[in-house]
């Protein structure tokens, strides 16, 4: 009944971390999710820790935030989440809306 | 996120709270109280195995518009469906009671330009009141709002602006009924009970939530505007909002008292003539109403652009 909170740690090849100290993007609307971006010195590595109502899919949650880490090689990064039942997809595309918000020069 | 330039050509209807809240002031001027950043969730939703959102669903901060410090509330419709918990109901309370200190320094500290100064409270409404999950600590935030608005009365406008997908239900429309002025669009709603809920408890006869058609001409901005439930109304674009409430902020208090709509007895008494007009009336549609009013050709309305509507519209004459 309560909610899950996911904790995972990725290594990055890459340290190049976002240009903001921290950076917002999303709603925690049905079927969707929001996301903070925080630039944090992880000696290159990612940490991401996921609140979700859902149970049973750790593992998918894993391998999609491995893959946003690995695709876009971002570094020195603590990624949280606060999920409504986003599918893997969504979940990949606003992680990668969000780093476009984290690392966009300030808009006019 | 788009950019403040972006933001004021932007449909209202489609922004998220954040956006609207932005683009509601003057460019570069919004600062956010308790942010995504500061993660003041709610404590009630995780035992109940409900997803929570870092600023609880509600945008709180403050802007300018010229030189007026411009408080706003911008609630998310799709953050439990712009429902008020314990979290973002305090951050609402709080911020118009911070607006009403504000203008007590400015007064002390700039009393010959004041009227230049002068704060306004600016509250997107995108809600269907209470957040159930939270039972009485919602009712008490509603309650709070409301006494939080009393107190600023006769010293800083209230402005509600409605025109999000949510639209304004529930306990919410009686909050914002309080307030001393109103900003919508025909896009926006207000109402008590909404449209699903009298259909499932009445029955489809009596109102069908499947007609929009019927759903926007009976809680939709146009009515509120003719009937005098709202005082503006505007395009749906961010940028006309923000336009309305540049203009609100101008408006001396003793005529800003003379937009309120309840709370006093000459309302209470305009309320119950406008009771008394519907049930002689009988009218089975708004239009009918409309009608009244002397709006020739009712059923061309709600087809027409807001500009072409406000050209040719008769509202209800108040006393």
């Amino acid at each position: 009944m309560a909610l899950q909170t996911l904790e995972f740690e990725f290594k990055s090849a890459n340290t190049q971390s976002i240009s903001k100290e921290w950076s917002h993007h999303g709603v925690t609307g049905s079927g969707d999710m929001e996301c903070l971006m925080e630039k944090k010195d992880l000696g290159g590595g990612v940490k991401a820790k996921v609140v979700t109502p859902v149970k049973g899919f750790d593992k998918v949650w894993e391998k999609m935030i491995g893959k946003f880490v690995a695709d876009t090689g971002v570094g020195n990064v603590s990624i949280e989440i606060n999920d409504d039942n986003a599918t893997p997809i969504v979940v990949y595309m606003r992680l990668r809306q969000a780093l476009a918000e984290a690392t966009a020069k300030e808009a006019e | 996120m788009k950019s403040w330039n972006e933001l004021e050509n932007s449909s209202f209807f489609d922004a998220n709270a954040r956006e609207r809240a932005l683009g509601m002031v003057d460019k570069g001027t919004f600062t956010e109280f308790l942010g995504p950043h500061d993660r003041f969730t709610s404590p009630h939703l995780p035992v109940l195995g409900t997803a929570v959102e870092f600023d609880d669903g509600t945008v709180c901060g403050v802007g300018l518009i010229g030189k007026h410090p411009v408080f706003v509330v911008s609630m998310e419709g799709k953050f439990i469906g712009g429902a008020i918990g314990e979290v973002n109901g305090a951050k609402m309370v709080e911020t118009i009671h911070l607006a009403r200190k504000v203008a007590k320094e400015i007064q002390e500290k700039h009393p010959d330009d004041y009227a230049e100064r002068r704060p306004l409270v600016a509250i997107s409404f995108e809600t269907g009141g209470v957040r159930l999950h939270e039972a009485n600590a919602g009712l008490l935030a509603h309650a709070e709002v409301m006494d939080a608005i009393q107190d600023a009365r006769h010293i800083i406008p209230v402005v509600a602006v409605v025109g999000s997908k949510v639209g304004c239900f529930g306990g919410m429309g009686f909050v914002a009924a309080a307030t001393d002025v109103i900003i919508m669009s025909q896009e926006g709603r207000i109402g008590l009970t909404g449209p699903e809920v009298i259909e499932q408890e009445m029955g489809k006869d009596e109102f069908d939530a499947s007609d929009k058609a019927l759903v926007y001409r009976t809680t939709g901005g146009k009515q509120k505007y003719i009937v005098g439930d709202c005082n503006y109304l505007v395009e749906d674009k961010i940028g006309d909002f923000h336009n309305a409430l540049a203009d609100v902020v101008t408006i001396p208090m003793d005529e800003i008292e003379k937009m309120r709509r309840i709370g006093s007895q000459k309302l209470v008494k305009e309320q119950q003539e406008l009771v008394q007009l519907v049930a002689d009336l009988q009218p089975g549609d708004s239009m009918d109403l409309w009608k009244h009013f002397g709006n020739e050709d009712p059923a061309a309305l709600p087809n027409m652009t807001t500009a072409d509507f406000l050209k040719v519209v008769k509202r209800r004459v108040r006393p």
